[in-house]
């Protein structure tokens, strides 16, 4: 994997975050019993984040003493503009997904990423989408029974209109 | 806007073909509160084939578990109120407000058929020093807080037969938490508890093979399943005030699904329950046939609601009275 | 002889043996697909197969379960994606063969060490079925207590570089497993007011965030250079090889035979269990743990598959469940009309013997199937990044949407992605976050019911502990664990050596 010696862009954020996150979570586990009784609910959640806090602590500490990678940054080297993209489509996804339904959603996202990866012809694009969508919906709505959400392709009645058809 | 128009077009389209009718046009979703395997579980998908015979159309069912049965029963409610969607559940919504696990309950939804309905019985492991309920007590009086219960979490059956009991003979036990009567059960025979309340389904084929003792049970009447083990009432008559009680398994719609649509499905659930096959399936786990639809049904789960609540709201497992909810004492 | 024609039903009745042939082949592909789960495939068959006799029902979904179990393997080999739980292990060195182009030899080995594993199983359920149930059921929680602390000390073997990140995550691990709503006590714990946190985060959701959002990320990376090509010379292992690895083979099976009997515990826990301990116990392996060891891959899958027989013990004596696809197979058989308890064994013995037979011929499909088409499969690596990122992206979307219907566990999936990637950025190993969650539960509620039963008293705890002989043994383990990472083992060792 990466080297480990210099402190990476971003590093010492991440785990700053990490430690709050982890304090906040002892105070929330800490909030669910108290120290109410050896077996109560909150037992065993106070322990772990106390252990989480102790942990990202000792980890921050030795983030501290790296000396700073000079030769990294974190717009190239952590977070390129591809990942970023791909994040914020999956998010895209999520939030079309009830709206749109699956079908039409699956399909401009596949369309979309292909070209933008692969910055192949159009024809390749939509193919591969189109072929893995229907594979995708073959295995898991007819198949697996996977109600996927259905949105504006009312596809519900067209299977049963269909099934009918037989 | 889309969506509408789009849609609409669709179903012009389709309506031209001679072929589309009446409830169901297509696929039914039906949510089954509790997890693969459970009883709910497979009462639901053994009633659901015959039912779909009558009905004309498919149900698919699908487990969406979590939060006691409350994450199954939002889910349906958060959708159209139109029968495609159709909630498998038990008994314990009726609790979620008195124990403050879910703004929502069955007066969200309107019964399709109330199916069947467990009866509980309490069980020892079979070594334990006593074989009958006053032996029980007895000897528990002797021992306080040695003699551990298998509990499955406040609301839950364990809890219910284990508040009776508080009520008419207290007594001074550890209750050992599970995430289920299976897993408890499963405890019992390997001597991590002593006693356990569970469902007479759960327990019936190991107390044929003699890894369990019966100790009572919970109902008015003698189990056909088991006739030589005695009812509480036969001992303990003053339970009486409490029984016939029990866990049930149902068929739900969101409040508001045209009165049409709901006769249908309950017509399909009835035929469904009728069926031999799936008495046979009840009458083997020890379950009593209900098929309670329309008033029946509504009735009972009301009758059910104000009993249980009141019985926890006394044993001081529920954490906000039944008065607060309009739930009536019985 | 009776025994014997049950036994051997599955093979004589060209139906049966056809319906087995077609579980196991779809199975192999339900557990490749990282989101198709063996417990969704067998819940679905249920309705599938309701008309059909118990029989071929049952034929199918042994089927199903014995060729999905070695199927997650696949995905874990060619794409560092786990394609369920139990493969999470076989990532570890499986995915480093195939980037030094041996994807086809890892599959070779995996699938005829899964057939072992698969083998010894069965024979365990055959021959001591009985006597097995009776040590699994005898597990108290302080027991089961035990076992989870010995589960979370595997993070020591997950952890790769650094000891201490490893110990973070598999903390966080432990603490997403405690969110939603308490089961035993209906309190809710990290829930911050959120009424879709009140069922948990779904477990599937955070494994497929983290090992295929996650790793799809970061091999975003070097998305444009060209794939390694994978050079197929040989895919069956040599003898030599498997016998080498034999002896190992045979103990990770009866560590996977054992968890797998256990109720509550399944082939998941049982695979990192054996991975730790081959890591513990191989003095020397040719290519070092990480880095593609063939002990890394015999660990595990034999394991995994071992527990599948190990699962029916509990079930067939006793009519309990040992994981959550015998559960729905208990349901199954109820609704086909039979009673599974310990009056099965009694009153219908061929239905036991019918199984056995069922589980030894789905195992020798396996085999079959998963030794040919390995050609094909590996061209999955050869693919394009480009094409080929894209499709995982939408194949972890609807797998986590598909665990329980329900978008919020693609947000989670989403979230979970995200963190995981920044995790592995800096170092952070993620095998440690899966771990915590799958033992959160079995921790938490064990401890919690250890210690009411002894009346909050960690005296009468560790008195427990001491007096019963399988609890000391436990123990002993945990300790001995322990002791083997500090330094003054090593120098014993060390001294010993010289």
């Amino acid at each position: 994997m990466h080297p480990s010696r210099n402190r990476r862009p971003g590093e010492l954020v991440f785990n700053l975050i990490l430690v709050g996150a982890s304090l906040f979570l002892l105070y929330s586990a800490y909030g669910i019993s108290g120290f109410e009784a050896l077996s109560s609910p909150g037992a065993v959640p106070m322990l772990t984040t106390a252990v989480m806090v102790l942990a990202a602590g000792r980890i921050l500490w030795e983030v501290l003493r790296k000396p700073v990678a000079t030769d990294q940054s974190f717009i190239r080297d952590i977070l390129p503009m591809p990942i970023v993209v791909t994040i914020a489509m999956v998010a895209l996804y999520a939030l079309a997904l009830s709206r749109l339904g699956f079908i039409p959603t699956s399909v401009l996202f596949l369309i979309v990423m292909v070209r933008y990866l692969s910055r192949r012809g159009w024809g390749f694009c939509i193919g591969v989408a189109v072929g893995t969508v229907a594979l995708i919906y073959l295995v898991f709505r007819l198949i697996f029974s996977v109600l996927m959400p259905q949105g504006i392709v009312p596809e519900g009645e067209i299977l049963a209109w269909f099934s009918r058809l037989f | 806007m889309f969506k509408s128009v789009f849609g609409a077009a669709i179903a012009l389209g389709l309506a031209a073909t001679p072929a589309l009718a009446e409830f169901p046009e297509k696929d039914i979703q039906g949510i089954i509160q509790w997890g693969a395997g459970g009883s709910t579980d497979t009462v639901a998908r053994s009633v659901t084939p015959h039912a779909e015979e009558a009905l004309g159309g498919k149900v698919i069912l699908q487990n969406v578990t979590g939060g006691v049965g409350a994450i199954g029963l939002n889910q349906v409610e958060r959708a159209d109120a139109d029968g495609y969607t159709v909630l498998f559940g038990a008994e314990n919504p009726l609790l979620y407000k008195v124990m403050q696990l879910g703004q929502k309950d069955y007066s969200d939804f309107v019964p399709v058929n109330i199916l069947a309905r467990g009866v509980p019985i309490l069980v020892a492991r079979p070594d334990a020093p006593f074989d009958t309920f006053p032996e029980m007590i007895e000897y528990i009086k002797a021992n306080p807080k040695t003699v551990k219960f298998g509990s499955t979490g406040p609301g839950g059956l364990p809890s219910v037969v284990s508040a009776m009991i508080q009520q008419k003979t207290p007594i001074e036990v550890t209750f050992v938490p599970y995430d289920g009567d299976g897993p408890a059960l499963t405890a019992l025979q390997g001597g991590a508890v002593d006693v356990m309340p569970a469902v007479l389904g759960a327990a019936i084929e190991s107390i044929k093979g003699g890894k369990m003792k019966p100790i009572a049970i919970f109902d008015t009447e003698a189990a056909p399943q088991l006739p030589e083990v005695k009812t509480i009432v036969e001992t303990n008559p003053e339970f009486a005030d409490f029984l016939p009680w029990g866990p049930f398994f149902g068929v739900f719609v969101k409040k508001g699904t045209p009165d049409d649509v709901v006769a249908k499905l309950s017509e399909a659930y009835k035929t469904g329950a009728a069926n031999e096959d799936f008495t046979k399936l009840i009458d083997g786990r020890g379950y009593k046939m209900l098929s309670l639809s329309g008033d029946d049904a509504q009735k009972f789960l009301t009758d059910w609601q104000s009993k249980t609540s009141w019985l926890v709201w006394d044993a001081g497992i529920a954490k906000k009275s039944p008065e607060e909810f309009g739930i009536p004492k019985p | 002889m009776d025994i014997l024609s049950n036994l051997l039903m599955p093979v004589t009745d060209l139906k049966l043996l056809g319906l087995i042939a077609v579980g196991t082949f779809a199975g192999i592909y339900v557990g490749a697909i990282p989101g198709l789960s063996v417990t969704m495939a067998v819940s679905i068959l249920i309705s599938f197969t309701f008309s059909w006799d118990v029989y071929p029902a049952l034929a199918l979904m042994i089927g199903i379960y014995m060729g999905g179990v070695y199927g997650g393997s696949r995905t874990a080999i060619l794409l560092n994606i786990p394609g369920a739980p139990s493969a999470i292990a076989t990532a570890m060195d499986g995915f480093p063969l195939a980037q030094q182009g041996r994807a086809g030899e890892a599959i070779g080995i995996v699938t005829v060490v899964s057939f072992i594993g698969g083998f010894i199983g069965i024979l365990a359920l055959a021959l001591f079925a009985p006597s097995l149930s009776d040590f699994a059921i005898r597990f108290q929680p302080r027991d089961f207590m035990l076992l989870a602390i010995m589960g979370i000390l595997l993070v020591g073997s997950l952890s790769g570089e650094s000891l201490i990140k490893g110990v973070f995550s598999g903390a966080l691990g432990i603490g997403i497993g405690a969110v939603g709503m308490d089961p035993l006590t209906v309190q809710d714990r990290f829930v911050f007011g959120f009424d879709e946190l009140r069922g948990g985060v779904s477990f599937i959701a955070v494994m497929i965030g983290m090992f295929g959002v996650a790793e799809a990320l970061s091999q975003l990376h070097s998305v444009n250079t060209p794939a390694v090509k994978q050079r197929i010379t040989r895919i069956i292992p040599a003898w030599s090889m498997v016998r080498k690895h034999l002896p190992l083979g045979m103990q990770t099976s009866t560590i996977g035979t054992v968890v797998g009997a256990l109720p509550g515990t399944g082939g998941d826990i049982a695979a990192l269990m054996a991975y730790d301990y081959a890591k513990r116990t191989t003095r020397n392996p040719e290519t070092p743990f990480g880095k593609g060891a063939v002990e890394g891959l015999v660990a595990p899958e034999t394991a995994n598959n071992a527990a599948v027989g190990g699962a029916f013990i509990p079930m067939m004596t006793l009519g309990i469940p040992g994981d959550a696809v015998t559960a729905i197979m208990i349901g199954a058989l109820f609704i086909h009309g039979l009673n599974p308890g310990p009056m099965l064994m009694v009153e219908q013995p061929h239905m036991f013997w019918f199984i056995v037979g069922s589980l030894m011929l789905a195992n020798c499909f396996m085999l079959i199937f998963g030794l040919t088409g390995i050609k094909l499969f590996v061209k999955i690596v050869e693919l394009p990044r480009t094409v080929l990122i894209p499709v995982i992206l939408i194949l972890s979307i609807v797998g986590a949407y598909a665990v329980n219907n329900n978008v919020t566990d693609v947000y989670w999936m989403l979230g979970f992605g995200v963190f995981g990637y920044f995790m592995k950025e800096y170092g952070y190993p993620l095998g440690p976050v899966i771990l915590g969650v799958i033992l959160s539960r079995l921790l938490d509620d064990n401890w919690r019911r250890a210690i009411i039963s002894e009346q909050e008293s960690l005296g009468g705890l560790m008195r427990g502990i001491v007096t019963s002989p399988l609890s000391l043994c436990l123990f002993l383990a945990v300790l001995l664990i322990i002791l083997s990472n500090t330094p003054v083992w090593r120098y014993v060792r060390r001294n010993k050596a010289a």
